[in-house]
C-alpha cells in the first residue's frame, strides 16, 4: 500500500515547492525559540546556586533568618566579608594555595614535557610500555594513594609540608599532561628537528631551542586545566597536612565553615566568596583559553 | 626517532617523569596490594592475614556492600546528570544562534568551584530552617508536602549528596560533546534533511554515531570520577545519616583515618581500583558491539 502511494504524493511538493518550503522553514522556529527557552531556563538553574551564595553574603543575619530566600536582601553590608577575613586565616590559605598549585604546575609541565620529548621525538624501545604505565594514573583512582602516601611520609618525615600535598597532585596530573604534549609534539615537523640535527644539535639543544620554545600554547592549557583541580584539592589537603599555617583555600574553608558555619551565617557566605572569587576571576578573564584547554584535554585523553 | 640521540639521552629526559610518577602513583599502588594482605594499625607490628581482609570484605562486611550499591547509585546519578544533561544541553546549544560562548561560560562556572564550597552551598540550598532553596521552590509550586531536611531522610540524602556532583561536572561534558558536535559534517546533515530525516533521526542516525568516540572518552571520564566520588558526600553528611549515604571512597577513608585499620583500608582501595577498571573495560566492550551491531 505505502509502496503504491508513495509514488503519488512524492512528486506533488516538488514542482510548487514555495509552500513546502515554507513550512519547512517555519518549523525549526518554533523550534528554535523553544530550545531558546529552554537553554534559558537550564542555565538559571545552573547558575543560580552561585548567585544566591553571592547575594546572601551581602545579607545581613536578621535578613537571611528570617527572610524569603529567593528575595533580594534588604540592604547591602560588607560586614560579613570583614568578619570572615577577621575570624579566618584566609589570607594565609590563599598564599598556601598558590604555593602549592605553582609547585605542581611546575612539575606538571615540566615532567610531562620531558617524558613526552623521550616517549614522542626520542623515541625508544619500551615507549609502548611506557605509555600503557602512564594510562594506569588516568584509569586509577586517587585515593588508592592515600594511606600508602599516608605511611611512606610518616616515615620520611614528610607529613605536613607543602612538598606532601605537591608529590601526589603532580603525580596524578602527569599522564594527562604527557598525552597533551605528545599529541602536541606530533605536529612539529620531522624535518625541523632533521635540520638541527645536521646542524650538529644534540637532544637536549633541541629540546631546549626548539620543543620548548614552540610548546607555549600547550603549557598554558596543561597550567590552566590543572591549576583548577589542585587549586581546589581538598582529599591530599585533608590527609596529609594538620597544621594551620599550612592549610590551603578548602581545607581553611573547611575550618571555617567547621567553626562558624552554625554561629555566623552571613559571615560564612561571605568566606566562601572570598574563597571561590579568586579563581572564578581567572576563569573570567581567560575563559576563552580555558574553555579551549579543556575541551582538547578531554576529547584527546 | 632522533637520528644523533643517545641511549643517555632518553633517559636523562624519561627518568625524572617515571621517579615522580613512581613515587606518587605505581609504588603506592603496589604497596596498596601489598597491605591488603596484612592486618596492621600502623602502630603495632604487621601481621600477615592472608586473604583473610578480602574474605572478611565480600562476605562478612555489611557496611561494603551497603556503601557498594550506595556507590552504584551515586553513579548512576551523576551519570545522568552529567552526560544526559550534557548531550541534552549541547544539542540545544547548536540550533542557538547567539550567545553560545556566555551559554558556555555560564554553564561551566561550577566547575572551578572548590567541593568545599559546593557542599556548604548545597547543604544551605537543602535546609529545611531557615528554609533554602529548594523547600522554598517546592512551597511555591504546590508541591509543599514534599518539604523535607533532605540531608537527614534516609530516603532522599544519597540523591541529595549526588546532585551536587552532576552540577559541578555537567558543564565540563558539555562543552566536550558540543565541540564534537559542532565537527560534525554540515554537508551530510544537509543530506539527511534533503533526504527528509526528522529531527530525531538526524540525532541518532547522523550526529550521534559521529560523536561515538568523544562519547565513549567523556563516558570513560563520568564514570571513572563518578566512583571516586569523595569530597562532596563526605563533607556533606560523611555518610550518614546511618550508612544510607556511604560510598566505598568514604568508608575507606574512614577505614583508614578514622579506625586506623590500614590494611583493610587496602583491601577496600583495591576493590575500587578493580571496580574502575572493571568499569571503563565493560564500557569499551558494550560500546564497541553496538558499533558492531
Amino acid at each position: 500500500m505505502t509502496a503504491q502511494t508513495a509514488p503519488v504524493t512524492r512528486p506533488i511538493p516538488a514542482p510548487p515547492s514555495s509552500p513546502a518550503m515554507r513550512r519547512r522553514r517555519r518549523k525549526p522556529n518554533v523550534f528554535r525559540s523553544l530550545s531558546r527557552v529552554l537553554i534559558v531556563l537550564i542555565v538559571i538553574v545552573q547558575v543560580y546556586p552561585l548567585a544566591w551564595l553571592f547575594l546572601t553574603s551581602l545579607r545581613n543575619e536578621h535578613d537571611f533568618a528570617t527572610g524569603d530566600p529567593f528575595a533580594l536582601p534588604s540592604s547591602i553590608s560588607f560586614d560579613n566579608y570583614a568578619r570572615a577575613f577577621q575570624t579566618g586565616n584566609l589570607g594565609q590559605n590563599i598564599l598556601n594555595s598558590f604555593i602549592v598549585t605553582m609547585g605542581a604546575n611546575l612539575l606538571i609541565v615540566l615532567l610531562g614535557m620531558m617524558a613526552a620529548y623521550a616517549l614522542q621525538v626520542l623515541g625508544f624501545r619500551f615507549s609502548k610500555f611506557v605509555r600503557g604505565l602512564f594510562l594506569i594514573g588516568i584509569i586509577v583512582p586517587v585515593q588508592i594513594a592515600l594511606v600508602p602516601l599516608f605511611i611512606d611520609y610518616s616515615s620520611i618525615n614528610l607529613l605536613d609540608t607543602y612538598q606532601s600535598m605537591i608529590i601526589p597532585l603532580a603525580g596524578f596530573a602527569l599522564p594527562m599532561s604527557i598525552y597533551l604534549f605528545s599529541s602536541f609534539f606530533e605536529y612539529i615537523p620531522r624535518e625541523t628537528y632533521e635540520a638541527a640535527s645536521l646542524d650538529g644539535a644534540g637532544p637536549y639543544r633541541i629540546f631546549g631551542l626548539i620543543t620548548l620554545p614552540l610548546s607555549t600554547n600547550t603549557v598554558v592549557t596543561v597550567v590552566l586545566v590543572n591549576s583548577i583541580f589542585i587549586w581546589n584539592d581538598f582529599i591530599f589537603a585533608n590527609t596529609f597536612v594538620l597544621s594551620e599555617g599550612l592549610k590551603t583555600i578548602p581545607l581553611g574553608l573547611q575550618n571555617y565553615i567547621g567553626a562558624m558555619g552554625k554561629v555566623d551565617w552571613t559571615a560564612t557566605f561571605a568566606a566562601v566568596c572570598i574563597t571561590i572569587t579568586p579563581l572564578l576571576l581567572v576563569f573570567l578573564v581567560l575563559n576563552k583559553a580555558m574553555i579551549q584547554g579543556l575541551e582538547s584535554g578531554a576529547t584527546k585523553g | 626517532m632522533l637520528p644523533n640521540r643517545s641511549r643517555l639521552s632518553v633517559l636523562v629526559f624519561l627518568l625524572p617523569p617515571l621517579l615522580l610518577y613512581g613515587v606518587a602513583v605505581l609504588f603506592p599502588i603496589l604497596q596498596s596490594l601489598f597491605l591488603s594482605f596484612f592486618s596492621w594499625n600502623g602502630i603495632s607490628d604487621m601481621e600477615f592475614v592472608g586473604f583473610a581482609n578480602y574474605v572478611h570484605m565480600l562476605t562478612g562486611d555489611g557496611v561494603f556492600w551497603r556503601s557498594f550499591f550506595n556507590a552504584l547509585g551515586y553513579l548512576a546519578i551523576c551519570l545522568v546528570l552529567q552526560l544526559g544533561g550534557a548531550l541534552f544541553v549541547a544539542s540545544l546549544l547548536t540550533s542557538l544562534r547567539r550567545g553560545r560562548e556566555l551559554v558556555k561560560t555560564l554553564y561551566l562556572l561550577p566547575a572551578v568551584i572548590s567541593t568545599v564550597a559546593i557542599a556548604f552551598l548545597f547543604v544551605r540550598i537543602y535546609s529545611i530552617d531557615p528554609v533554602g532553596l529548594l523547600n522554598q521552590v517546592l512551597g511555591w509550586i504546590g508541591l509543599g508536602s514534599l518539604e523535607r531536611p533532605w540531608l537527614s531522610d534516609v530516603n532522599t540524602v544519597l540523591a541529595a549528596v549526588s546532585a551536587p556532583e552532576g552540577w559541578r561536572f555537567t558543564g565540563l561534558y558539555m562543552l566536550i560533546i558540543y565541540a564534537a558536535l559542532l565537527a560534525v559534517p554540515q554537508e551530510l546533515e544537509e543530506a539527511a534533511r534533503l533526504d527528509g530525516a526528522n529531527r530525531w533521526q538526524l540525532f541518532t542516525k547522523i550526529r550521534f554515531p559521529h560523536i561515538r568516540p568523544v562519547w565513549i572518552t567523556t563516558t570513560i571520564m563520568a564514570t571513572t570520577y563518578g566512583l571516586r566520588g569523595f569530597d562532596i558526600p563526605y563533607l556533606m553528611t560523611n555518610g550518614g545519616p546511618g550508612q544510607s549515604s556511604e560510598l566505598l571512597t568514604t568508608y575507606m577513608y574512614k577505614t583508614a583515618f578514622t579506625s586506623t585499620d590500614f590494611g583493610y583500608a587496602s583491601t577496600i582501595s583495591v576493590f575500587i581500583v578493580i571496580e574502575c577498571l572493571v568499569a571503563v573495560g565493560f564500557i569499551l566492550l558494550m560500546l564497541k558491539r553496538k558499533a558492531d551491531a
